[in-house]
């Protein structure tokens, strides 16, 4: 019989043989660091990675092996905690989610874009957060609890179950034109945020989150460009839900 | 480390921003303190969100015959008569009215048609009583908890790592800690501390935890504070987790996949659970389906990677895209694998400590004075076998009470000492340990985790554990001679450093117990006594000796079932059939 050592070990070897199939990718990062610099400029690391490792591995590599000081955020690395929001190629997406196969053998990586950069990939997200916060994302229902429990129809669970996916990682409001031109605007995070409690048949805060979304800072700021619904790792159809907010606050449908 | 030292006050400090942190700071906050909560990553990024499947309350919704009393009786009986009673029974009574309340919090979990909570099933209990929002149902409720702290407007300060628990006179006055970017030190004094820092299975090679998370970390603050430890021994290790790839092996195939139907089948295409558990098959208790898949694993029967495998590909497509969106993604995105066409293989990993401090049930009080605990870092909930979807419910229950206790110390308190001496302490502390030095704490991490899996796993014996005591305690000696460096890498090092001391102390209090737990009960399976003990129903601590610096292991006898609860165990278990498991 075998050992819990054994079965470690064929892992072990398995990675290891796994190698053989690596490919060569060179990535090209925006870095700045103030301490040093109050431009920002670019470093080409050359790595060797499986094709089907993600590129939060392959920037982990980079960190641990050839440059201890490149800076970028990432927690939970499973695509649920949104901190590895960059720009990859051009486009936004998480890092944990994006596979070396998708991207090599060049890929260019920078920080999102809109919101101030401390060091590297490390963006200042609290004007980002201030946004959200604004939406009162929270649910508002001051009608007293119910003797029991308080019923909501799986049709109506269903109208804002997409936003529920949201987990703010910033991708969709930093791939935005009008949040890089326009300080002001809230940006589609936190009107996704906004629509998951507008549309909860149980929420009763609607009225006061659409006044907040009509001003010239909310909804009417979006031009559809859709750059939001490409850039959201959960596939949350974004303009649509900033579409809806839109069409309750013309016709008072909500 | 020469940045000031900052300070700050409040009434509560809650240690943690998880399920249980958050609900202790809206408790605390609702009772009227002031509070601080801390958290070692960004705001709705502990590790409740990676909780999968649901969350128990015998609410009766989808079948009506369920009781508190059943729920008391599931767990306490599937918990090898392990648990504490008291705890199981404050879970069972308040859980319904902990899931109403976040559902009233705006939670979005599943409903039936008639627009009640849905409940679904989970392994050995004998009703439907698990609510959920499809396999996401603990970001769900880490995001609702957050609306809540946000609307409450609690304090909270992101990126902390504590490195001591304050202690004057016997009583918990704070924490030390540090700021894993800046390094800026701050002491946070507190009337009351609320510890709610989760477990320690990531100091197993195979973890369902993710990296640099669940080392230990407040088991070990809380054994350093004087508290003691119970039950360290006693690990659920989860049947179904990730093997490939290497990055991600051990993490999560939820039970939901079971509970929705899946099939386990070894690499001869056997339905191995009718030799196990012919009544309760896959959905027998975790415990048995972990050594059930163990056991095939290492008699050769497993797959490609070392796994067994579970299927679901007989179910209908769009259910495993309603019921379980999380796996088909997870695996899409992993393996490349669909899993309503292929089996996943998975194997058995590091899930939920069921050990950990001691704690009075009711006011979730440690032995230190002013410190409370709750949730994952606790003891005597969970017994020999926890239950999927009672931790969930833990962190609602528990993290209330420890919250409402720690507000109404804070208020009573009229003269609280903080003496300048231990937090001088705590600050050198860290100066001495910012140092070049010859080991890197990463590796040795990495030590500790093959040996604890080679040695302390599903399966221990006597010289196995040995050999750990002797590799532990090896390692401990090259502990001072670690390198680090925080100009490089931010403070992340001094963070690994400390991890790693937590993984050195709370893996060496594990392999104590299980060397003194000489019998086979639930999680933990002793080749060398595979019986259970029958006179064995002891909770094995350990505490930390203040002269030597040594553990210290005792044993207390495990508290009894009131007469009208005992009942409920004896004739109350419902035999549940195969046929009803599956809808």
């Amino acid at each position: 019989m075998a050992t819990p050592a054994d079965v470690l070990q064929d892992s072990d070897a398995r990675r290891a043989g796994g190698a053989a199939g690596a490919v060569t990718l060179t990535l090209r990062i925006r870095r700045f660091n103030p301490e040093i610099s109050q431009d920002s400029w670019w470093d080409e690391f050359t790595v060797e990675a499986d094709p089907l490792d993600r590129l939060v591995e392959v920037l982990h590599q980079v960190k641990w092996y050839h440059d201890g000081t490149l800076s970028f955020r990432r927690s939970c690395a499973h695509g649920i905690c949104g901190s590895d929001a960059m720009l990859i190629n051009g486009r936004n997406a998480l890092a944990c989610k994006v596979l070396v196969d998708d991207v090599g053998p060049r890929v260019t990586i920078e920080p999102i874009r809109g919101l101030a950069v401390l060091k590297d990939l490390i963006v200042d997200m609290d004007p980002f957060l201030e946004g959200y916060r604004t939406v009162l994302p929270f649910l508002i229902n001051d009608s007293g609890e119910p003797d029991k429990e308080r019923l909501q129809s799986a049709e109506e669970r269903a109208r804002f179950d997409d936003t529920t996916k949201c987990i703010l990682c910033a991708a969709c409001t930093t791939s935005c034109p009008i949040f890089w031109g326009d300080e002001g605007y809230i940006g589609p995070a936190a009107i996704v945020n906004a629509h998951r409690f507008i549309f909860d048949s149980r929420d009763e805060g609607s009225r006061e989150r659409l006044k907040i979304l009509s001003e010239k800072t909310g909804v009417f700021r979006c031009r559809t460009t859709f750059n939001c619904t490409d850039a959201c790792p959960r596939g949350i159809q974004v303009t649509k839900a900033i579409q809806e907010v839109k069409r309750s606050i013309l016709f008072d449908r909500f | 480390m020469a940045a000031p030292l900052r300070t700050r006050a409040t009434n509560v400090l809650v240690i943690g921003s998880g399920g249980a942190g958050m609900r202790a700071a809206i408790a605390a906050t609702q009772a009227g303190a002031d509070v601080i909560m801390l958290g070692k990553r960004e705001r709705h990024d502990a590790h409740t969100v990676l909780a999968a499947g649901g969350i128990n309350a015998a609410l009766g919704t989808r079948d009506a015959e369920d009781s508190w009393q059943q729920h008391f009786a599931d767990t306490l009986r599937d918990a090898y008569h392990l648990a504490d009673p008291e705890m199981v029974e404050i879970l069972a009574t308040e859980a319904p009215a902990a899931v109403l309340e976040l559902a009233e919090w705006g939670c979005a979990f599943a409903r039936t048609p008639d627009g009640r909570l849905d409940q679904r099933f989970f392994g050995a209990h004998s009703y439907r009583r698990t609510c959920y929002a499809g396999d996401y149902t603990g970001r769900a409720i880490v995001r609702t908890l957050g609306s809540v702290v946000t609307d409450l407007g609690i304090t909270f300060v992101p990126g902390q790592y504590v490195s001591r628990l304050l202690v004057g006179d016997d009583t918990c006055f704070g924490a030390f800690a540090f700021d894993l970017v800046t390094g800026e030190r701050t002491a946070f004094l507190a009337d009351a501390v609320v510890l709610a820092t989760g477990g320690h299975t990531r100091i197993w090679r195979r973890s369902s935890s993710r990296r640099d998370e669940n080392y230990g970390e407040g088991m070990a603050l809380a054994l350093l504070a004087g508290c003691r430890l119970s039950d360290m021994e006693l690990v659920q290790f989860h049947p179904t987790g990730m093997v490939a790839p290497e990055d991600v092996a051990g993490i999560l195939v939820t039970e939901a996949v079971r509970g929705e139907g899946g099939i386990l089948r070894n690499a001869n295409g056997e339905r191995y659970m009718e030799r196990y558990d012919p009544v309760r098959l896959e959905l027998s208790t975790r415990d048995r389906v972990a050594l059930a898949n163990y056991t095939e694993i290492l008699q050769g029967r497993g797959g490609p990677h070392g796994g067994v495998f579970l299927d679901v590909s007989h179910l209908d497509r769009s259910a495993i895209l309603e019921k379980l969106p999380r796996m088909y993604r997870q695996f899409i995105e992993h393996q490349m694998l669909d899993i309503s066409k292929e089996p996943m293989e998975v194997a058995p990993t590091a899930h939920y400590s069921m050990g950990g401090v001691v704690v009075e049930p009711g006011t979730a009080a440690t032995d230190v004075d002013g410190l409370y605990a709750a949730g994952e870092v606790t003891s005597g909930l969970h017994g020999a076998n926890r239950l999927g979807g009672n931790s969930l419910a833990e962190t609602l229950v528990f993290g209330r009470r420890a919250g409402e206790h720690a507000a109404a110390r804070a208020a009573s308190t009229d003269i609280s000492l903080r003496p300048r001496a231990v937090i001088a302490a705590a600050a050198d502390e860290l100066e001495v340990l910012v140092r070049p030095g010859h080991e890197l704490a990463r590796p040795m991490q990495r030590a500790v985790r093959d040996l604890l899996w080679e040695t302390c796993g599903v399966v221990r014996d006597e010289q196995g554990l040995r050999r750990a005591l002797d590799g532990l305690r090896d390692l401990s000696d090259s502990l001072g001679d670690v390198d680090v460096s925080p100009t490089e890498e931010g403070w992340g090092d001094l963070g690994h450093l400390l991890d790693l001391r937590s993984a050195l102390l709370t893996g060496e209090a594990t392999v104590v117990g299980a060397l003194a737990r000489r019998e086979s009960r639930g999680a933990h399976n002793r080749a060398d006594f595979p019986a259970l003990d029958l006179g064995g129903l002891v909770h094995h601590r350990v505490r930390l000796d203040p002269a030597t610096r040594g553990l210290v292991a005792s044993t207390d006898p495990v508290p009894s079932i009131r007469d009208e609860l005992a009942a409920w165990i004896e004739h109350g278990s419902v035999d549940v059939g195969s046929d009803r498991l599956l809808e």
